[in-house]
């Protein structure tokens, strides 16, 4: 569910939750309920939490191995701005956990993935002592393969599942087909696997799927990790200041689009509307409800989701956007129509701040982007629901044998190393001298590191969110500061930080809902066709799931 | 008969270039050759005993044998997957999909209520119908007039480029299609740019749901009418100079040549592809249209391929989807069979005779 031309995978450096909040989740969180509509059920839907959830849960066990010269603070991730040299780096795993078995993982990719057995992932496998084949998959439609893929008999050893592909059936198929990691993970058998177990007891919560501890989770930040990114380079040579609010953005790119030269405002902006006009979180199905004023709300119902559709219709109509970007996926990548200058400002995962500076800089060292600050729909501060604390993640499957889900975790918790290890800047950088060189003390990549050391080992494992380019800290503090702010705005909604499993019949109740947005904002559709569609909705089952959230919600109790 | 020979030779040259979707009635093919060897006295050949007849066969139904039981795997087999339409298939309920279908509990015909109540089906099986006929109209014929063109060359080396040129757009695959397009029809493709400089705004043939179709048929035309003339042009191939020749002596002139000669030798294999079309009628392009979909929206793109694939794989609610698709193969039979029909009543083949 986040924009689907996310083009830049979010990145492993991109996210933090620092130990500091998840230590404060843990001991301050609110006191979690018993029982679970889940675990004890046949059906395995609905939640755990409370108790149930503390049986399961791995211990925390901190680990710090360099301060974070920029603390977490707001549900930011923590900032890493200063190099390591090479002779300082500690090391995480002390003995190689793998047993030389193969693994075979199946992982969205955003880009061109490299060939399989390039010089990195030859690296990874030697240091880590698993045979790892990668299936990687185009992250835009990874959610159209992955149906089909859980259906079939021939899975393969590892899947990678983004949080917004948990559509439809997809969270029945997980509980159905993926393994128990809690005879490995919970409790103080996490000390096995050192890296993994300083991983936020708040991203584990969000492993826990039908029950039980199915996924290693990808620990990100709470603050929305969608951001309106415009060409910081490009704005100071027109002289344009940033928008301050909605009319604001709109006369400005009425302003800015100058389409004979090719130069449109922005792209499609539905995203960043959504966060402007506060709109209740779309990046995870549990998250569009809320409670308010003692009656559970989805986001489809509420009068600040016209009006976020409205605005973008706007842009739409006065011609600001970009024809491709009219055209959605057909069109092409957003991310290549910012780089070449053809659009300002467009709507993209955070992690792209630094994606695309650092894509970009070899060629245009001018090349600068910057995340414009939300603003609310009269200009004043925004209203921010938060993300999940961790919305990717990493199973394995039930018929894997025990060896398999050691090296399996073997890997992760190899991935899992913190900044500051010689695992991390494997990890995050590859091999020193083929992937980057250190010059002046700060290590570069290559261009064979760009094109290798992208993607994949990513999401098998990451410690607790953190952003970490030595090698741009301008990047590097401008992210974290823009979460801090963001964050100061940002409140959790009543299903925060619970996976939440819904039952079957109501699974595909809101399918179309995507569609229709991309229709109306568009111009196809009316704002009226919206409001039948709700009605529709509702009529259809979503009073129903209405009550079944109400009751999990009475019943389990919220995690935040 | 003026026609028995040409149709017959036409029929032939047809062959190496069927599909495999038409490969099933090889068998059935080859006992007709057969037969015809010896068809002096049909009765007799009716009269000899299925042992002699296999006998006499051998070799061909050795030769089909591939052919047919490929068929089987992967046409007849699946069809009994069928019967989840029937129930509320979940294939997550066992390790192992087709094992889920014994587990999963029988509905009766509560999908195809639910299909019939949905607007958006509906949607589908209508813009599916347009497409269909305004590619009957305008791509079908294109082929053909390709073929004409093309078979009046004589120059074999001219000849050759202009095939090799056609042909090349059916091996591009359809994201290449459509990026062509785009780049030349899109909003900021060449046409909207060079207008822009003139000041005339708002040319994006990409993105307007009103001239989709339009634009869904030209895409078709480009990448696949260079592929569709290679039957007709062995058609073509078959039919003796001597005709020609003939008539050219008799004072006939090029367009009379092109009447009375060309197109009667055309006409059989027009009548099976048209036969074939028909059948065919409920699929007119997945891909292609999946992949503009968000372009011009659901309500003008989606056709019961795509709207199958929809419900079925990106939203995993399967039985729905086999209970659409089993509703398009009902209605595709029932085309097919009265396609053939009419076939028979003008005098053709069609695609099989009692």
């Amino acid at each position: 569910m986040t924009p689907n031309s996310a083009t830049s995978a979010p990145s492993r450096r991109s996210f933090l939750a620092s130990t500091a909040v998840a230590a404060a989740a843990v001991a301050g969180g609110a006191p979690l309920l018993s029982a679970c509509g889940g675990s004890q059920s046949g059906s395995k839907d609905g939640t755990t939490s409370g108790k149930d959830a503390a049986k399961i849960l791995p211990a925390y066990v901190a680990s710090t191995v360099v301060a974070p010269d920029i603390p977490a603070k707001n549900g930011s991730a923590a900032g890493f701005s200063k190099a390591i040299p090479t002779a300082d780096l500690k090391t995480s795993v002390t003995k190689k956990l793998g047993s030389g078995g193969r693994l075979r993982i199946m992982s969205p990719f955003w880009g061109t993935p490299p060939k399989g057995d390039n010089p990195y992932y030859k690296a990874m496998n030697e240091a880590i002592g698993v045979d790892v084949t990668w299936q990687n998959q185009d992250g835009v439609t990874y959610d159209e393969k992955l149906g089909a893929v859980l259906a079939s008999s021939e899975i393969p050893d590892v899947v990678v599942v983004p949080g917004w592909n948990l559509n439809g059936k997809i969270p029945g198929a997980i509980n159905a087909k993926f393994a128990d990691l809690g005879p490995y993970l919970s409790g103080d058998k996490v000390r096995d696997y050192p890296n993994l177990a300083a991983v936020p007891t708040e991203a584990w919560q969000r492993g826990i799927f039908g029950g039980q501890l199915r996924a290693i989770p990808f620990p990100a930040p709470y603050v929305t990790d969608i951001a309106p990114l415009y060409r910081k380079d490009l704005f100071d040579k027109k002289g344009y200041s940033v928008p301050t609010s909605p009319d604001d953005f709109l006369s400005w790119a009425k302003e800015a689009t100058d389409a004979r030269s090719k130069v449109w405002a922005c792209d499609d902006m539905k995203w960043t509307a959504f966060n402007v006009f506060g709109v209740l979180s779309g990046s995870d199905k549990a998250l569009w409800w809320n409670m308010d004023g003692g009656k559970l709300v989805n986001r489809i119902e509420t009068e600040e989701y016209l009006e976020a559709l409205e605005w973008t219709r706007k842009l739409y109509a006065a011609k600001v956007v970009h024809p491709d970007a009219v055209s959605g996926k057909a069109g092409g990548n957003a991310g290549n129509r910012l780089t070449s200058g053809q659009v300002l400002v467009y709507s993209q995962n955070i992690s792209d701040w630094w994606g695309k500076t650092a894509e970009q800089r070899t060629q245009n060292p001018d090349f600068e982007i910057a995340a414009f600050d939300f603003f609310g729909p009269d200009g004043g501060d925004p209203k921010l629901w938060a993300v999940q604390p961790a919305n990717i993640f990493t199973f394995i499957t039930k018929t894997a044998s025990e060896q398999q889900i050691k090296d399996f975790l073997a890997v992760c918790n190899f991935c899992a190393a913190p900044y500051g290890t010689k695992e991390f800047m494997l990890t995050a950088y590859g091999v020193e001298g083929t992937h980057y060189e250190t010059e002046k003390g700060l290590p570069v990549k290559t261009t064979q590191g760009v094109n290798e050391v992208n993607g994949a080992f990513d999401y098998t494992g990451n410690p607790a969110p953190y952003i970490a380019y030595p090698d741009f800290p301008d990047v590097t503090r401008g992210m974290v500061e823009w979460q801090q702010r963001m964050g100061a705005f940002t409140t959790k909604s009543s299903f925060f930080g619970l996976t939440v499993t819904e039952p079957n019949r109501w699974a595909n109740l809101a399918d179309s809902f995507e569609q229709l947005e991309d229709d109306v904002v568009r111009g196809r559709k009316k704002i009226s066709d919206m409001q039948q569609a709700v009605s529709d909705w509702k009529s259809k089952g979503g009073d129903e799931l209405r009550d079944w959230y109400k009751k999990l919600l009475d019943d389990t109790g919220s995690a935040n | 008969m003026s026609h028995n020979t040409v149709p017959r030779s036409a029929g032939e040259a047809k062959n190496p270039a069927r599909t495999p979707a038409a490969s099933g009635d090889g068998d059935g093919e080859g006992e007709r050759k057969g037969t015809r060897a010896r068809s002096r006295d049909p009765k007799r050949a009716g009269r000899l005993s299925l042992r002699l007849r296999f006998r006499r066969d051998r070799t061909l139904l050795l030769m089909a044998l591939p052919a047919v039981l490929l068929l089987l795997v992967f046409n007849y087999i699946p069809i009994l997957g069928n019967v989840v339409a029937f129930q509320e298939y979940d294939p997550y309920l066992s390790e192992n999909g087709f094992v889920a279908i014994f587990q999963s509990p029988w509905v009766g015909f509560e999908q195809f209520e639910r299909i019939f109540a949905d607007s958006a089906f509906w949607h589908a099986v209508q813009n599916t119908f347009v497409l269909f006929f305004l590619q009957l109209v305008l791509f079908f014929p294109v082929p053909i007039l390709l073929a004409l063109l093309i078979n009046s060359v004589v120059r074999p080396r001219v000849r050759a480029i202009a095939q090799a040129v056609m042909y090349l757009p059916h091996f591009f695959s359809w994201v290449l299609v459509v990026t062509v397009f785009m780049q030349i029809f899109g909003g900021a493709g060449i046409i909207a740019q060079t207008l822009r400089q003139h000041g005339i705004e708002g040319f994006d043939l990409m993105t307007n749901p009103d001239t989709f179709k339009y634009l869904v048929t030209a895409e078709t035309i480009w990448k696949d009418a260079g592929w569709g003339i290679i039957v007709f042009l062995a058609a073509l191939s078959s039919v003796s100079d001597d005709l020609y020749e003939a008539a050219a002596m008799d004072g006939a002139g090029r367009w009379r040549r092109l009447w009375h000669i060309t197109l009667p030798a055309l006409r059989p294999v027009i009548a099976l592809l048209l036969v074939l079309r028909v059948g065919d009628a409920l699929t007119v392009g997945f891909e292609q249209l999946l992949l503009q979909r968000q372009a011009v929206g659901v309500d003008a793109s989606d056709v019961l391929d795509t709207y199958v694939w929809w419900n079925g794989i990106r939203n995993q609610d399967f039985s729905y989807a086999a209970a659409a698709g089993l509703i398009k193969g009902v209605v595709g039979l029932a085309l097919v069979l009265t396609a053939n029909k009419v076939a028979h009543l003008m005098g053709e083949q069609g695609v099989y005779k009692k």
